[in-house]
C-alpha cells in the first residue's frame, strides 16, 4: 500500500501530538507526586538567633519543635518538625518562640489554622501551670468562622504547646488584647483554661 | 533498499503503536468510568441498614429497576407474568393483582378495583419491562404499610414503619416547646462562602421553614431571632427560658481551612469533651463552674436528641455524621437538652451547592422534624410508666 506523503505526515503529526500531550500529563503528574512527597521535609530558613540580652551569649543549639498544622488532604492536624534556637533558661521566652513559630510557619499543602496576620502580644505562665497567650484581635476578626475551624485553631495551639512543654504547661487560656474572651468565632467556649482529652 | 524500507515501516510503526496504546488507555478509562458510575438503587431500613442494592437503568432523568426488585423489596413471594407482544405486566403480590402497561402511567390494582397513576410510566429496556423508582415509592406504602423516603441524589430509598401517633403521644407533643436558634445575625455574619453567601441568612431561612414544619406536628416552636438582628448568647437563653423551652436546637453553617472538608456535624456542649475545662478552676469562676456542672445533667438527653438527628440526617449524606463533644459557648448555661447542628461547610463547594438547593434544604427540614418526633416519643416512652397505674 502506498501512502499519500502529506496525509501520512499529518497523521504522524497528530499521533505525535497526542503522544506528546500524554507524556506531558504523565510528567506533570510525576513531578506533582515528587513535589508532594517532599512535603514531610520542609525547607527551613536558617533558625533565627534569639534576641539575647547579652550579645556576647553564645547562641543556643537548634532544637526540634513540632508545629501542628492542618494536612489539607487528610483533614487532620499533623506535627511538622522545624528547628529553632530556643531559649534554654527562660520558659516564657521559649513558649513565646514556639507559639510565634506556629503563627508563622505554613509549608505548602498544609494550612495554618491561625488567621494570617495574627500577632502574639505576650505570653505568661502562672503557678497553676496555666499558659496565657495574648493574641491580637485579628485572631477573632480574621477568623473564617465555623465550629470545625474554631476547633482546629484551638486544638493546633493546644497540641503544639503540650507537645513542646509536656512537663511545664497543663492548660492554656487564650486572651485577646489582654482580655479574657468567651469565644473566637461564636461556637467554642474559651472562657476558661483549656486542656485536651487523651 | 530492503533495509531502508524496513526502517521506514518501523519508523511508521512506532507512532502507530503509541497511538494504539493511547487509544487502549482511553477506551479503558471510559469503560472504568462507566463501571464506576453504574447506577444502583439502595433500599435501606429505618436504621440505615441495607435491605437491597439493585442495579438500575438511567433513562433521561428517570431511574428504572428490573421486575426482580419487587421480590427483593416488596414481597419475596411475588410472581409476575409479562406479555411481550402486548407489553403488559401483571404482578401478583399480597393477594393483589397489579396490572401495568408499558409506556402508560395508569395501573390497576385488583381486587380493590383501585387505579393509580404513576408519576413515571414503566418502560421496556432491551425488551424487558422496567419499573420506575416511583412505582416503589407509590406502591410500597400501600402494600406494606410503610413510609418511603427517596433521596434522588444518592439513589437511596428508605423504607420505614409508618409512624402513627397514639392519642397520648399527640397530647404530649402539644406540651412540647422547641427553641430553634438561628446562629449569628446582624453585624455578626458568622461564616461566609467565597460566593458571598452568609451563615446568618442560610440558618434563618432554614429555621423559619423548620418552624413552619414543626408547628404542623402540633409542637410549639420559638425562634431566638426572627429577623437579621444581633442577639447575645444571654438574650437567646432568656428567650428559651421565657418560652419554657424543653429542647434547644442551634443552627449553624460550618467552615474549615480545607475546602475538602464537608458534611453535616452535630455538636454537644460537653465541658469534658475533646477539648475540656480543667477540673479545678480559679476561685473567681467557681459560680460558673457550678452552672457548668448543672448543665451536664442534660448531657444524656442532649445525646439522645443528637442521636435522633444523626439517624435521620445520615439518610441525606454519603458518610455517617459525627457527633462531637466540646465546650460550646452557644449552649453554655442552656439548662435544657441542647444541640448545635452544623448544616454543611460554606468552605466546601458541594455543601454550598446543596445548601442553595431548595429541595435539599426541604429534605433537611423533614429529617430534623422526624428526628424531633423520634426524640419526643423516646422521651415519652421513658417518662410514661410501662404499666399505667390508673
Ligand atoms: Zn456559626
Amino acid at each position: 500500500m502506498k501512502h499519500n506523503n502529506s496525509a501520512g505526515f499529518s497523521r504522524l503529526l497528530v499521533i505525535w501530538g497526542i503522544t506528546l500531550v500524554v507524556v506531558a500529563i504523565c510528567l506533570g503528574g510525576t513531578l506533582l507526586l515528587i513535589e508532594r512527597s517532599k512535603l514531610t521535609a520542609i525547607p527551613v530558613a536558617p533558625p533565627p538567633l534569639p534576641t539575647a540580652a547579652n550579645p556576647s551569649d553564645t547562641p543556643p543549639p537548634p532544637q526540634e519543635v513540632n508545629l501542628f498544622l492542618l494536612d489539607a488532604t487528610t483533614l487532620t492536624l499533623v506535627p511538622i518538625k522545624i528547628e529553632r534556637r530556643l531559649h534554654t533558661n527562660d520558659l516564657t521566652k521559649r513558649l513565646n518562640q514556639v507559639v510565634t513559630a506556629l503563627i508563622q510557619e505554613t509549608p505548602p499543602n498544609f494550612r495554618n489554622t491561625i488567621p494570617r496576620g495574627t500577632e502574639l502580644h505576650e505570653v505568661y505562665i502562672d503557678n497553676q501551670q496555666t499558659a496565657y497567650l495574648d493574641f491580637s484581635s485579628h485572631l477573632t476578626d480574621g477568623h473564617i468562622g465555623g465550629t470545625t475551624a474554631e476547633f482546629l485553631t484551638v486544638t493546633a495551639i493546644l497540641k503544639t504547646i503540650f507537645d513542646a512543654f509536656p512537663d511545664h504547661i497543663k492548660q492554656v487560656q487564650i486572651l485577646i488584647d489582654g482580655e479574657e474572651i468567651k469565644t473566637i468565632a461564636g461556637h467554642l467556649n474559651l472562657s476558661q483554661p483549656l486542656r485536651l482529652t487523651q | 533498499m530492503q533495509k531502508i524500507q524496513e526502517r521506514c515501516v518501523n519508523r511508521d510503526a512506532v507512532p502507530v503503536k503509541i497511538g494504539a496504546l493511547f487509544l487502549c488507555i482511553l477506551v479503558l478509562a471510559i469503560t472504568l468510568k462507566g463501571i464506576a458510575q453504574a447506577p444502583t438503587v439502595r433500599f435501606i431500613d429505618a436504621d440505615g441498614k441495607i435491605i437491597a442494592e439493585i442495579p438500575a437503568h438511567h433513562q433521561g432523568e428517570q431511574v428504572y429497576l428490573p421486575i426482580d426488585a419487587v421480590k427483593q423489596v416488596i414481597d419475596p413471594r411475588a410472581t409476575h407474568q409479562y406479555n411481550h407482544p402486548r407489553k403488559r405486566l401483571t404482578l401478583k403480590t399480597k393477594g393483589r393483582q397489579i396490572r401495568l402497561q408499558m409506556g402508560k402511567s395508569a395501573i390497576s390494582i385488583e381486587p380493590d378495583g383501585q387505579t393509580l397513576t404513576l408519576a413515571t410510566p414503566p418502560i421496556t429496556i432491551a425488551q424487558q419491562p422496567m419499573l420506575p423508582v416511583n412505582f416503589f415509592i407509590q406502591l410500597l406504602p400501600m402494600l406494606n404499610n410503610v413510609e418511603v423516603i427517596y433521596n434522588s441524589n444518592l439513589n437511596r430509598l428508605q423504607i420505614r414503619p409508618k409512624r402513627t401517633w397514639t392519642p397520648a403521644e399527640t397530647n404530649n407533643t402539644q406540651n412540647w416547646a422547641i427553641i430553634v436558634d438561628p446562629g449569628h445575625g446582624g453585624p455578626d455574619h458568622g461564616g461566609a462562602s467565597s460566593t458571598g453567601r452568609l451563615e446568618k441568612n442560610i440558618v434563618l431561612t432554614l429555621a423559619k421553614q423548620l418552624q413552619e414544619r414543626i408547628k404542623q406536628q402540633g409542637i410549639q416552636v420559638h425562634l431566638t431571632r426572627e429577623t437579621d438582628t444581633q442577639k447575645t448568647h444571654f438574650e437567646r437563653i432568656q428567650i428559651a427560658k421565657q418560652n419554657q423551652g424543653q429542647l434547644f436546637l442551634s443552627l449553624h453553617c460550618n467552615a474549615s481551612f480545607s475546602p475538602h472538608e464537608k458534611g453535616i456535624r452535630i455538636y454537644l456542649n460537653n465541658p469534658k469533651g475533646r477539648i475540656r475545662f480543667p477540673n479545678t478552676t480559679k476561685p473567681a469562676l467557681i459560680g460558673q463552674q457550678l452552672k457548668v456542672l448543672a448543665q451536664v445533667n442534660f448531657l444524656k438527653q442532649s445525646q439522645d436528641f443528637a442521636q435522633a438527628l444523626q439517624t435521620e440526617l445520615n439518610f441525606l449524606t454519603e458518610t455517617p455524621i459525627q457527633i462531637i463533644d466540646i465546650p460550646l459557648i452557644a449552649l453554655s448555661e442552656t439548662y435544657m437538652p441542647a444541640v448545635v447542628l452544623e448544616l454543611g461547610y460554606l468552605s466546601n463547594f458541594e455543601d454550598l451547592e446543596k445548601l442553595s438547593n431548595a429541595e435539599y434544604t426541604a429534605s433537611v427540614v423533614e429529617a430534623i422534624t422526624r428526628a424531633l418526633q423520634r426524640y419526643i416519643s423516646f422521651i415519652n416512652q421513658q417518662t410514661s410508666p410501662t404499666a399505667p397505674e390508673e
